[in-house]
């Protein structure tokens, strides 16, 4: 007798292949192959590039813009963008560095505080963008004002003089290196190896994706496109604040009434050069990180080149341009072929 | 029933069938215009505000009298924020997140050409505008071919444009304002004149009326009375619909970068004869002059997904902008006072998207 189960099982199903995009996107491999050919470029022609006191420097000014721009590749992703962010620079800064100045703040008491005050900040995006049924640039353009306001009300129209030096770990001085390499480069390498992890791997990330892509059917899929749209803007502020810190760090021991002033603008920049695209729905973390060490490169090599520090610009601005058509015209062949 | 109530009541039909209720009827017609018109509601806030500013300088708390000759002469920083509005208006109404954020690179930018030109190289005065203009046409021309013939979208096009020129213009005066003789006699450009033969008119800055108003004025007819105005209304509503109807899409878009470009020269020149010297940085210090012209803009009714906006409106708003700085400059003095603008401009702007997004929702209109 042979035990025949009185229901026959069902065919074994193959789970459907977990679709997920390549590790590393064409615009990215060309964008190490512009670094590298711009590296070789700059270390044949001024002699100083290629050593380390001038990595060093480069490499610790790279970790703000790609630190935020982590932040900012999430919500360009979901077909926003954030204007905001120099001025919330600005704000986390200038408090950091008066409770740092006048209370004498540890420096594990300013980077929860300056953690916080970001994630505040950038609550108040994210609130009025997802909820506000406005354009994200209309909304920023208007906190970029307020927070502005904030900042200037709280330097009280002088400079803030006499910085300690509690966040050394994350400047340029020898206290802000472990085994050589500028810990606030680390540390925004960490975070964009976590923020590739998360927009590759989880739902939540790839919800971003699915928001950027059509909106509208992101929401009938079942994606509570609001909150995770609030998430974006939460997480970018919070960035803000850790990537104030290392601004401080990095300057003079007295902040002036500018800082942060068009940071927003060389972030975004970073964002496009390293592929992602402004429409949304498309991106990647690792192409942002790319993208704003072209831009540090692109201003320390002019300054050593001799040229005027001011066509530094010029160039970022080329290049934005350059990266932008080469994603439109891999957009039209990917077109082609479906 | 409260007024109150009847205001909030207001939005649910045609207000017509009420014929028991006159009274309610016309208080629903005035709140609906009041939502629906923009320049109805701006009109009413303008009116507000100079009513409040008039108590409060009846009452003393003000630090200089807030007066028609005081209103007048704030009209001089109107020049250039209205002009660079409108051109936003343009911009903006001709749709696919048209927007451009290059005007300020572009002031400074051509406003060093037209130092070098009329002050340096001795041009005349008649050649140097005009080539200054050609060249502000020139940078906004670059910004609409790459975004109306290759596709790039504005904000980005734009961002570009705004690093690129931005930094010609810093390295193309060697990081120094340009600045002679002729130049410094150029300033009685901007310098305030009475109007002949309406002497009871305090003296207004003449830019207003040898900049501003022509503009304003052409910039009205091109886009309500000209077969090009109306397209750029078409393909800012639906492109695709447009391209049917036979209108030349890309040729449009490009034309609306070209005039915003135009427009920004002639916003430097003007500058450059307010401040008696060619500054590198005339339109980009600070914040720049693109946000608060794109705030003006939206505040004035512009919908920044396309097709709508009037002149009218973006004019109201930045005359409420004005007298509402100069309001604050004298309400509350010192650094306070000078950094208060930041904080309305921000609020309004955000208040006027989110009253426009509302506005749209229910009524189908701004």
């Amino acid at each position: 007798m042979s035990e025949k189960p009185l229901t026959t099982p069902a065919p074994e199903m193959e789970k459907p292949a977990r679709i997920l995009p390549p590790l590393v996107s064409g615009q990215e491999w060309a964008l190490v192959g512009v670094l590298l050919v711009l590296w070789i470029l700059l270390g044949f022609f001024t002699p100083a590039f290629l050593t380390a006191s001038s990595v060093r420097p480069l490499l610790g000014s790279v970790a703000p813009i790609a630190l935020i721009g982590v932040g900012m590749t999430f919500i360009i992703i979901t077909a926003g963008i954030d204007i905001s962010v120099g001025a919330g620079i600005m704000v986390t800064a200038v408090i950091s560095a008066r409770l740092m100045v006048e209370v004498d703040l540890p420096l594990w008491g300013v980077i929860p505080t300056a953690i916080v005050l970001g994630l505040i900040l950038g609550l108040i995006n994210g609130l009025l963008v997802a909820y506000g049924g406005v354009h994200a640039i209309i909304i920023t353009f208007g906190t970029l004002n307020l927070f502005q306001y904030l900042g200037l009300r709280i330097f009280g129209s002088q400079t803030v003089n006499g910085i300690p030096g509690t966040l050394d770990i994350f400047g340029n001085g020898a206290g802000g290196r472990v085994f050589g390499i500028p810990v606030s480069f680390t540390i925004a390498v960490v975070v964009m190896i976590a923020g590739w992890w998360f927009l590759r791997n989880t739902a939540w990330g790839r919800s971003f994706y699915a928001i950027g892509g059509n909106q509208n059917a992101a929401r009938l899929a079942g994606i509570p496109v609001q909150t995770r749209v609030l998430s974006a803007y939460v997480v970018t502020g919070g960035l803000v604040g850790l990537g104030a810190l290392m601004v401080v760090a990095q300057g003079t021991n007295s902040l002036m009434q500018n800082v942060g002033q068009g940071r927003e603008l060389a972030v975004i920049a970073a964002v496009v050069i390293g592929g992602t695209t402004i429409m949304g729905g498309r991106g990647s973390v690792f192409g942002t990180l790319l993208g704003a060490i072209l831009v540090q490169t692109v201003v320390t090599g002019v300054t050593q080149l001799g040229w005027p520090s001011n066509l530094a610009n010029f160039f970022v601005g080329l290049f934005i341009i350059i990266s932008v058509g080469a994603d439109m015209l891999r957009a039209r062949a990917r077109k082609k072929s479906l | 029933m409260t007024q109150t109530t009847v205001k909030k009541k207001a939005p649910q039909k045609e207000p017509t069938s009420e014929r028991g209720h006159a009274l309610l009827g016309a208080f629903q017609r005035f709140g609906m215009t009041l939502l629906t018109q923009r320049p109805a509601l701006l009109g009413l806030v303008t009116v507000v505000l100079l009513l409040v500013m008039s108590i409060m300088d009846a009452q003393g708390t003000l630090s200089g009298p807030y007066d028609v000759k005081y209103l007048a002469s704030s009209t001089i920083s109107l020049v250039g924020l209205a002009m660079l509005a409108l051109a936003q208006l343009i911009v903006i109404v001709s749709g696919r997140g048209g927007i451009d954020l290059s005007v300020g690179s572009m002031v400074s930018l051509s406003g060093i050409f037209f130092g070098f030109s009329y002050g340096v190289w001795g041009w005349s005065l008649f050649a140097a505008i005009v080539a200054t203009m050609l060249i502000g046409a020139v940078l906004g021309g670059i910004n609409g071919v790459l975004i109306a013939y290759a596709g790039f979208p504005p904000l980005i096009m734009t961002l570009a444009t705004y690093y690129a020129y931005r930094s010609l213009a810093l390295v193309f005066s060697g990081q120094k304002p340009v600045n002679s003789e002729r130049i410094q006699e150029f300033y009685g450009a901007a310098k305030a004149v009475p109007i002949p033969g309406l002497s009871f008119i305090p003296p207004i800055p003449l830019g207003v009326i040898t900049f501003l108003i022509p503009t304003a004025i052409i910039v009205w007819i091109v886009m309500n009375k000209t077969v090009y105005g109306r397209k750029l209304y078409a393909i800012g509503t639906n492109d695709v619909a447009a391209l049917w109807t036979g209108i030349n899409v890309k040729a449009t878009r490009m034309g609306a970068f070209v005039l915003s470009g135009l427009i920004s020269s002639l916003v430097a020149i003007y500058t450059v004869a307010q401040f008696a010297s060619a500054r590198p940085d005339a339109g980009t210090s600070g914040s720049g002059m693109a946000l608060p012209a794109i705030t003006i803009a939206v505040l004035g009714g512009v919908a920044i997904t396309g097709g709508i906006g009037r002149v009218g409106g973006v004019l109201i708003a930045a005359l409420l902008i004005v007298w509402l700085n100069a309001g604050i400059l004298l309400a509350i003095p010192g650094n306070i006072g000078a950094q208060t603008p930041l904080l309305a401009l921000g609020l309004v702007l955000i208040g006027a998207s989110l009253l426009n997004a509302a506005t749209k929702k229910r009524f189908g209109g701004i």
